[in-house]
Formats: C-alpha cells, structure tokens, sequence
C-alpha cells in the first residue's frame, strides 16, 4: 500500500440513512465544504483519526439510492469511487452507510459499488431503531454472506463508531470486497462487447463497473466523461444493448431484477423475521392526520403561517438591534473622520451603510433556515412537497418547490439557498430563476411611500391595502407563466428528474444538527456581505459622490443666499447636497437615460432613484431623499419625503409645471420595483448556485419585463385618466 | 375467480395489491425499480394528496410518493 499519501475513505449511503450525522460525528468540526470541479454538487470532506493513529480524508459524498448515474449526485458518486473524478483519487475504502430498516433497498447501492472494485465496509445504521421495533439482524451471518465487516450503529449517539474504526482500520490492510453477482450470459457478453469497443480500440479508461453503468443505464452520464463523441459511441451503446434485448433481457429492467434475484437469497431468511413487523408504522399512522386531504392542509397552511408570522416577529427586534448597531457604528467612525469628508462618506454611506443594510436580514435568514432545518430533519419536508405538488406540476416544477418560493417573500436569498433541497437540477434551476419575482420584504418600504403618498389619501385604507395586495400578487401571476416557458425552452443539459420521492419516517430532530446548519448558512451570508457586497456598495456609492468640485457648492450657497436667504443651514446642506449629486456621475448617466423611463412617466430624479436602486432596492427611498433636497437620512413613513414628491413638478420639457408623481406614476414605479431584479445580493447567489450566465440573463430578463410591464402601467393609466 | 389486472392510478381503495407488470422505459419506474418496486411485489396505497395527485405507495418498509401518471404504468392485481 502507499504509504506516502494520506489514505482516503468514501461515505455512501441511501439519503435519511444518518449517513451525514455518521460523517459529522467521525469529522467533528474538522470539514471542508466545497463543490465538486465543474458541478454544483456540494463536495464534502473531512479529517478522521482511526484507533492507530493514521488521519484518513473521508469524503461525505452525496446521498443516492443508486449509482444509476442520471443525475449529477450520482455521477459524483460513480466518478469519485472510479477514482475518475478531477479532483481525488479513487477511495482506499468506501463506508456503505445502510438502514436497517430498508436493508434491501439498500444493499443494492452496496452491491452497484462494489463492481466499481473498492473494498468496502457496511455500517449497519440506525441499530437502536431496529432494536426497539424488535427487528433482529444477525450482523455476523450478514457479514458471512457478504463478505465484508458489518458493523452495528447508531450514529446519533456515537454508539458503534469506535468498531467501525477498527474494522476499517483492519479493512484498509486486507481489502474486502462484496460478493458479486454472476450475471448471465448475455449481461456478460455485451459487457464484452463494450470492453472491447470502448476500452480495447479507444483506450478509454473504464472500470468494470462503469461499464456496467454504460450497459444499463440508459441515459447514463458516465457517456459524457468519455473521450470518444457523441455520434461514435451511441452506436456503440445501443449496440450492447440490443444485444442484452436479443439474449431475453429488458434492458432498462435487467439491472434490478438480476440484482435483486441475486441479493434476495442472501437476505430472504434474514429478513423474513422483518416481515412480521406491525403492518402499519406510527410514521403512517401520524400521516392520516397530515396527509389527509383536509386536515393535513390546514395542519400545513397553519404551520407556514407561524414560519414565517416568526420569520417577521422573531427577528423583528434582533434586526432593530442590528440597525442600531450599524447607525451607532456609522456615527462613531463618522466621528472620527469629520477632518476628511469624502473618507467619512465612503465609511459612513458606503461601507457601514451599504453593508449594514445587506446584514439586517441575517437574522431573518437565520429564523427561516431554523424552521427549514427542522422540517427537513423530522421528515415533514417530504410531505409538504407532496401536499403542494400538484399546484406546481403543470410548470415543470413539483412540490419541494414550495417552501423555497414562499421564503422568497420574505427575502429572495434564504429562498434562493433553500432550493438546495430540491433534487431534481432543472426544478431547481427554474424554482431560482422566478424565486426574484416573489415579491421581498425590501419592497415594502417603496410600497409603502407611494401607496402612503399616492393612493391612500385619495382613495382610503381599503384600496391602499387592496394596491398592496395586488404589488405582491403580480409577481406570483407571472412567476407561473414564466416557469412554463423555462420548462420548455431551458438547454438539454439542464435534465429533468423523475419525480418520485421518499416520505421518510418520521424522527426527533438533532439540534446540534441544526445547529451546525444554521452555522453554515449564517458564516456564508457573512462572507458575502463582507466581500461581493461591500465592494458593489463602494462603487455605487462612488458614482454618487463623484466628480465634487468645491465651486459648486460656492455657487450653490450664493444664489441660495440672493434668492432665498430665509433657508437654515440644515436646508442648505440639503440644496448643496442635490446639487452634487445632479452632476455627480450617476446623476448625469440619470440624465441620459432617462429617455429610456419616459414612457414609464419618470423624470431623471425617479431614473436616478431606479438605477442607484441597482444593488438594493431600498436604496431608492434615500436617492429620492437626497434628490429632492431632503437629505439622505429619510425612511418611506417621512410626511416631508411623501408632501416633497407630491409637489414635485417637471422642471423642463413638454410637460414642464406638472405634477412628475400622479396615480400612473407611482403605480408604474411599483410595478417596476415589484418585478424587477434590483438586489445585487441575489444576483450573487444565483451566480454561485448556478452560474454567472444565469444570474445576467435573469438581471436582463426581469429588468427588461419590469421595464415594459413599468411602461404599460402608465400608459393604460394616462390613457383611463 | 380470474384476477383482474388493474392500473395502479385507477386503485381508490386501501388493501394489499401485487405488481404484475411495469414499464421499464419510464424513469419513474426504472427509478422504483431499483428500490425494489419489480414483478410479484406486495404494494399498499397508503396516501393520496388533497387533489388525487401524486399518490404513495409502500413497499418493503419504505413509502415512496409517485405521481398519477406514472402510476398509470404499473399494473396490480388486488390479493386481500
């Protein structure tokens, strides 16, 4: 064996085996999280010390219920045990985490590794659960049979690990491999049949059981690490095929049922004890109450109300307490730096400011990923995903869509990240890509100040709330639509999954698996805010401020001082500030493009509230603030900001005297504000979670959508007034 | 009595039911397939979702959500 490098050791199991919870308990904290080169499927690693001392890399890879190689998990998987995958060597030893209560089910992940030539040590999990429902398995005869060490675990109380250890630590010398099928004739020689086509006359380099994976899976995605192309190896492929078909076997069927024909005898005794279980399983029985048709529904409506009334509530005072923190900061280090003006702005406005405002949701995304956790870990995850199912079905997407989406309401982020629970890669995609049209908590305040400005006075509560409603309604109408057409037109790569799921027994949840959850998502999100956030902060913040030639503020105070010398030198501050920011870069590039909003009824001071609210939406309220000469410290419930944009008059052009803002206008601009992609936070995420050319095409996308929906508002509603 | 094959998606009522026929080229089924959903299995229907879609069936211990159309392509025979 060498000896020179670090011995590695793979974890594979069905999902909900405790396969992670194993992983955490061996690794403790010691883990790296990574992504796998190329996919987005995470990469799990971790340092464990066996009894004698030597360290092994265990690798966590993803859970699967096969190696059948059709979605990117479990092309991970096959690449990383073939010893293909970029980025590691091929395991010393693969750790089959199984559930012993599906133990069937789950030795035939076991038995599909095996052909792959790792040796292999079983961990027999969740013993105490098998113990208590009187289920007895003879481990030793089960390791007879199988011909590898079977170890009794249960990894929630550590109970096991240490005779895991040691029967790796044993394993790693004298490498014991699972007992394989024979597999007739036919199976053989088309297996023969690839050997020689691919590996013989094309030098691709194919383990046994990657061949195998070529053979019976039909769209298997090991075809597209081959060297060989497309058009040459299909032939190929359904060659063999044909010839399995020819020698009396299905193709598509052959694997399982010659796998299970031959698992069934080591186990058939084994099990039989198994079959004298209790019929019906108290996870069952609490599904007559959640799944039922009516109650399970309002056990789920009642149980997303409290997620996110919590959401709202809980976080309520802790991002008060952030807001203050970030304000009192901003004074202090303002504090310091009054000598040099443009450092205390770029600190005060742009940094403190810019990232405080992107670290008040932390707590908001640390409450819902609580209640995500725990939903994930007592298993009601799975059932809400097929209560909903059926309401997202017709758009390509399915039930485990749900939770992520309504989070988006909240704030598209968390929403965002909790589409890391949904297997299949092309619901995912799309649950991403319409999450931004949910409309978020940011928009509120925008809401809020035309609603209050605009429509509440003339037309009282009632319509105030109905116009709020309709703002958060928009979105979701066209949310399904949209879907439709990604589903249709999304590129081939992004493969579709069939959609059958799970519904795992229910379990106490671990709170110090919620923990390290929370933990994880909470130091991402500050990561983030610390460097993609701060730095865009810093550049808007920039063009806001700059060129500031000193004559202008001159200019301003003397022909304030000729023709209004009754100002107080707070509304000054205020004039000279407007002034800047009129010609600073962003005010000019307002100018130009305001052509672009005409249509939609906005002057250059509305663009220029559009365009700064590029990285955050809420920037809007203090860009209208220090337009119109108010200053920037302002928020949506300030009568001046509200009685300032109502008196607002077009300075120029055809329209020059009128009011800018009437009921067109401020419906336009939170329709523009209810669609568009103005967070540069989220267009971050989903270039993380999917790709930079996703994260444009959708900032294009939906600015272009809220652009024309904008413009149509105020069209329809010139044309009606 | 002769044994009527039924298709799973047209079952509205509880009992035990055994598999008879699958279609292999749908990968829903390939997929319960290697679960070990094959030919002379016992299933129960245990849930139906509020609209009749998807459905979820058990088998083995383990209870796996499916949805209607993919159900249409199993075909059972009731035994008891």
């Amino acid at each position: 064996m060498n000896t020179d490098r670090q011995l590695s050791v793979a974890l594979i199991g069905n999902p909900n085996t405790g396969k992670t919870s194993l992983f955490n308990m061996l690794t403790g904290l010691q883990q790296q999280v990574g992504n796998y080169a190329g996919v987005t499927v995470e990469k799990k690693t971790g340092t464990w010390t066996l009894p004698n001392g030597e360290r092994v890399d265990l690798i966590d890879l993803p859970g699967t219920y096969n190696l059948n190689a059709v979605s990117l998990d479990e092309r991970v998987a096959v690449d990383v045990l073939a010893g293909h995958s970029a980025d590691a060597a091929p395991p010393d030893l693969v750790i089959v985490v199984v559930d012993v209560e599906n133990l069937r089910r789950n030795l035939y992940l076991a038995s599909q590794a095996s052909e792959l030539g790792v040796p292999m040590v079983i961990a027999l999990n969740c013993w105490d659960v098998a113990e208590r429902k009187g289920l007895q398995i003879d481990s030793k005869l089960l390791e007879q049979r199988l011909g590898v060490p079977v170890v009794p675990t249960v990894a929630r109380t550590r109970r096991g690990t240490g005779a895991l250890a040691e029967a790796v630590t044993r394993a790693l010398e004298t490498r014991p491999i699972l007992v394989r099928p024979r597999w007739p004739e036919a199976v053989m020689e088309s297996l023969e049949y690839l050997r020689d086509e691919l590996i013989t006359q094309r030098g691709e380099a194919l383990r046994e059981g990657e061949l195998q994976r070529l053979l019976f899976d039909k769209r298997s995605a090991v075809a597209e690490r081959l060297k060989t192309t497309a058009p040459e190896r299909e032939p190929i492929l359904r060659r063999a095929r044909e010839k399995l078909h020819m020698g009396g076997y299905q193709p598509d069927a052959a694997e399982s049922l010659l796998r299970y024909r031959f698992l069934n005898p080591l186990l058939n005794d084994i099990l039989e004890r198994q079959a004298a279980m209790k019929k019906r399983s108290t996870s069952e029985s609490i599904d007559q109450l959640l799944l039922h048709r009516v109650w399970g529904l309002l056990v789920f409506v009642g149980m997303m109300y409290v997620v996110f009334q919590s959401v709202y509530t809980w976080a309520g005072p802790l991002m008060d307490l952030i807001e203050g923190g970030v304000g009192k900061l901003g004074d202090f280090a303002g504090g310091f730096l009054t000598a040099t003006p443009m450092l205390q702005s770029l600190v005060v406005d742009g940094v403190i400011g810019g990232v405080g405002a992107f670290l008040v949701f932390l707590p908001q995304i640390l409450v819902l990923f609580f209640f995500i956790a725990l939903l994930e870990e007592t298993g009601y995850m799975a059932r809400a995903a097929f209560l909903m199912d059926k309401l997202f079905s017709w758009s390509g997407l399915n039930g485990k869509s749900f939770v992520p989406l309504l989070s988006s309401f909240a704030c598209a982020i968390p929403g965002i990240l909790a589409t890391r629970t949904i297997s299949d890669p092309k619901a995912r995609c799309i649950t991403i890509l319409i999450a931004p049209l949910m409309s978020c908590s940011a928009r509120l305040p925008v809401y809020l100040l035309m609603i209050g400005a605009f429509i509440e006075p003339q037309y009282g509560a009632a319509i105030a709330g109905l116009t709020l409603f309709a703002m958060h309604f928009i979105g979701v109408l066209l949310a399904g639509p949209l879907a439709w057409l990604l589903h249709r037109s999304l590129p081939p790569y992004v493969t579709s999954q069939p959609f059958v799921m799970e519904l795992p027994h229910y379990r106490v949840p671990q709170l110090s698996r919620i923990g390290h959850r929370l933990y994880k998502c909470g130091s991402e999100f500050i990561i983030r805010a610390g460097t993609v956030i701060c730095a865009m902060t810093i550049v808007i913040w920039a063009l806001l401020y700059f060129p500031r030639p000193p004559e202008l503020a001159e200019a301003v105070e003397a022909t304030a001082a000729e023709t209004s010398p009754a100002l107080s030198p707070a509304q000054l501050e205020h004039r000279v500030n407007a002034a800047y920011l009129e010609q600073s870069f962003m005010g000019r590039f307002g100018r130009t493009v305001q052509p672009i909003f005409a249509p939609a009824g906005y002057d250059w001071k509305i663009t220029i509230g559009v365009l700064a609210s590029f990285p955050a939406r809420e920037i809007i309220i203090s860009t209208l603030g220090i337009t119109y000469a108010l200053g920037g410290e302002i928020d949506e419930g300030s009568d001046d900001l509200r009685t300032t944009l109502s008196k607002a008059k077009w300075e120029s052009g055809p329209r020059a005297g009128e009011a800018v803002f009437n009921l067109p206008v401020a419906l336009s601009i939170m329709v523009f504000f209810a669609l568009c992609m103005q967070c540069g936070a989220t267009v971050a995420v989903i270039a993380k979670e999917l790709h930079w050319g996703w994260a444009a095409g959708s900032f294009f996308g939906l600015t272009a959508l809220a652009w024309v929906a904008a413009v149509l508002t105020y069209q329809i509603g010139m044309w009606l007034a | 009595m002769p044994i009527l094959p039924m298709r799973l998606d047209r079952i509205k009522k509880d009992g035990l039911f055994r598999v008879t026929k699958l279609d292999s080229g749908n990968p829903c089924i390939a997929r319960l397939m290697t679960m070990g959903l094959l030919p002379d299995q016992e299933l129960r229907l245990t849930h139906e979702a509020p609209l009749g879609d998807p459905i979820a069936i058990e088998f083995n211990g383990c209870q796996m959500s499916l949805r209607i159309e993919d159900a249409a392509r199993i075909e059972v025979e009731a035994i008891g």
